[in-house]
């Protein structure tokens, strides 16, 4: 581990915006509230996908398998078998990294490239959509109903919007530690090295495979545990949510928006877009259905022809090159 | 047994369809090395031209076609021109991430034009059927789409192989600086074949378009669909990806069949993950060609 990471952990700033959140669900109104908890579970969700798109350049659209086994795995354990949802969570997390490594493992052996992996990432997550649709078990196309929340939480249960935004506050700063750990560690060079040419990477000895399995579980589980976090959040989880690629789809442009390898680019883009895209649809969600996405995928368009690397890169560019002349 | 013929012919004439939208995909893959993750919403915009056209004029699907084709083409030609040039070069994922920004808008575009629900375009041929021997009934629709597909197929073919400008379409996908130095203006056969990608959309549209409902957000399924019909015939040899688009149509129609439920559509994606593993460079190897 780098001395920067200890560096983030005693600056005061960080600790003060933390400390800043954590006192929002005591004056923020509900509705904003609400808008609070899904702004922090799109951080954590952009954050954990950066692990591997960002650091590792790779386009997965499998996270929403990942996303799927957390929200709808851990569900149906807790509904068809009364497994416990923390216990759940663990075992679904424990199974996306599973499954990650197995995704690793086919990307690796069969010298997929960027350009397939993203295709073939794309057509396992609709068969996982298909899966969760045609199985019982894991609710079909009605999904499934979680019992009410009674606050209880040792059931996995954070009673209101409040406990949720603590909840997710909590696992968005964990996916924000991750990254920053990851990016200052021997794991995190790998990843660069493979990501910006995978050929010179392994002529000098980086282990493809394994650096890209641990990247991809890690990936999984955090995502994983956002599933399941974010499906009792909203108590219903429907498969059109959870196990369909469009979510990951949003994930994967919100955070290219902000500028994918450092943990600030989708922080900062989820941080804007996200209250910005429920804004609009609250308000003109009844006359123009869609709007907010349409907006999503002009400004994706706009930022990638005009600045490629992302929003935060081109920002802090513009303030070195400031702060030089 | 009548059960087999009646499914192996609807799979083979859907598939044909399959196949005509993968040629546009692999054809523009081959030659710009750009892979579309807007294809299938482009597909579905084809689709909703042709239901506007209906709902405007009340032309049949069949007959709007001569209408939407050159819009496509031209649409097809600026979103080339405009979006995917300036990232020819640059880094593949670009590309990806551009085109996924792309059905952001085509799908939402749709979704604020024509609302939520779903939609149907009638036609005249629709409801008609056809009987082939005692035991296999086919609807019309189907082998129209069957014949278009081949007959466009052909043509392709022809054009490829006959002409100066599939020579130099083919020049580009051997060797694009080689091209060059021949005189050959890469950057014109390069839009050329993204236009007539996204034009073969329009003609394909049509043909799905009798007796399927309409979704403004069913694009994505058929961009997976022609991704893996791709695959399958080997990302640019183009007699493998019509190859793949008639195996994917028979696997879809047998799933349906045999498979009770949703279960059934999981089988032509169980497939390709097969043919992935056993013949990961496609189904018909790639010749030097």
């Amino acid at each position: 581990m780098k001395p920067e990471f200890f560096t983030l952990l005693r600056s005061p700033a960080i600790w003060l915006v933390l400390a800043f959140a954590a006192t929002m669900p005591l004056w923020l109104p509900p509705y904003y509230l609400g808008i609070g908890v899904l702004t922090l579970i799109y951080i954590a969700m952009a954050l954990s996908w950066n692990i591997v798109g960002g650091l590792g350049g790779q386009i997965s659209l499998a996270h929403s398998l990942f996303l799927g086994v957390g929200a709808v795995f851990t569900s149906a354990l807790l509904l068809k078998f009364g497994i416990n949802m923390w216990v759940g969570m663990l075992i679904s997390a424990a199974l996306a990294a599973i499954m990650g490594v197995g995704i690793a493992w086919v990307d690796f052996r069969f010298k997929l490239g960027h350009l397939s992996f993203a295709l073939i990432t794309l057509a396992f997550a609709e068969i996982g959509e298909l899966v969760v649709l045609g199985w019982d078990f894991l609710g079909g196309a009605s999904g499934l109903y979680l019992p009410s929340d009674k606050g209880d939480l040792l059931a996995f249960q954070f009673g209101g919007a409040k406990g949720y935004f603590w909840l997710a506050l909590v696992i968005a700063a964990g996916c924000f530690l991750v990254n920053f750990a990851i990016i200052n560690s021997p794991l995190g060079y790998y990843l660069r090295a493979i990501r910006d040419n995978e050929n010179a990477a392994q002529a000098v000895g980086v282990a493809l495979l394994r650096n890209k399995a641990i990247a991809m579980a890690i990936s999984a589980a955090l995502t994983a545990i956002i599933g399941t976090a974010y499906a009792r959040y909203v108590a219903f989880v429907d498969p059109y949510l959870f196990a369909s690629p469009a979510v990951v789809i949003e994930v994967v442009l919100i955070a290219t928006i902000g500028g994918l390898g450092t943990p600030f680019g989708p922080m900062v883009a989820a941080l804007l877009l996200v209250p910005f895209g429920e804004l609009i649809r609250g308000n003109f969600g009844g006359v123009a259905p869609g709007l907010h996405y349409l907006v999503y995928g002009v400004l994706i368009v706009v930022v990638i022809l005009s600045m490629p690397r992302g929003l935060v890169p081109r920002i802090m560019d513009v303030m070195a090159r400031r702060r030089a002349s | 047994m009548d059960m087999f013929l009646q499914s192996l012919a609807q799979g083979l004439l859907i598939g044909s369809t399959y196949g005509l939208i993968s040629l546009g995909m692999g054809l523009t893959y081959s030659v710009s090395g750009v892979i579309n993750f807007a294809h299938g919403d482009l597909l579905s915009l084809g689709m909703f031209l042709a239901l506007a056209c209906f709902t405007a004029f009340g032309l049949d699907p069949y007959i709007s076609v001569f209408i939407t084709f050159p819009v496509m083409v031209a649409f097809g030609a600026l979103v080339y021109r405009f979006l995917i040039r300036p990232l020819v070069g640059s880094h593949v994922l670009m590309v990806i991430q551009l085109t996924l920004g792309l059905t952001f808008i085509v799908q939402n575009g749709l979704l604020m034009t024509f609302g939520g629900m779903s939609h149907r375009v009638p036609s005249k041929i629709e409801a008609d059927l056809i009987l082939l021997g005692d035991s296999v009934v086919l609807r019309s629709a189907l082998a129209v789409a069957f014949a278009v597909s081949v007959a466009l197929a052909g043509l392709l073919y022809f054009v490829l192989t006959r002409t100066d400008t599939g020579r130099s379409i083919r020049a580009v996908h051997q060797n694009a600086k080689a091209a060059a130095l021949m005189g050959i203006s890469v950057d014109r056969v390069r839009t050329l074949t993204f236009a007539l990608g996204v034009g073969l959309l329009a003609i394909a549209a049509v043909l799905l378009t009798p007796g399927t409902p309409l979704h403004p957000s069913q694009g994505l399924r058929y961009t997976v669909i022609s991704l893996m019909v791709m695959v399958l015939g080997g990302m640019t040899n183009f007699a493998g990806i019509l190859l793949g688009g008639l195996l994917f149509g028979i696997a879809e129609a047998f799933g349906t069949v045999y498979v009770s439920g949703t279960s059934g559509m999981i089988v032509p994606y169980a497939m390709f993950i097969l043919v992935l593993l056993l013949r990961p460079e496609g189904l018909l190897k790639r010749r030097a060609s």
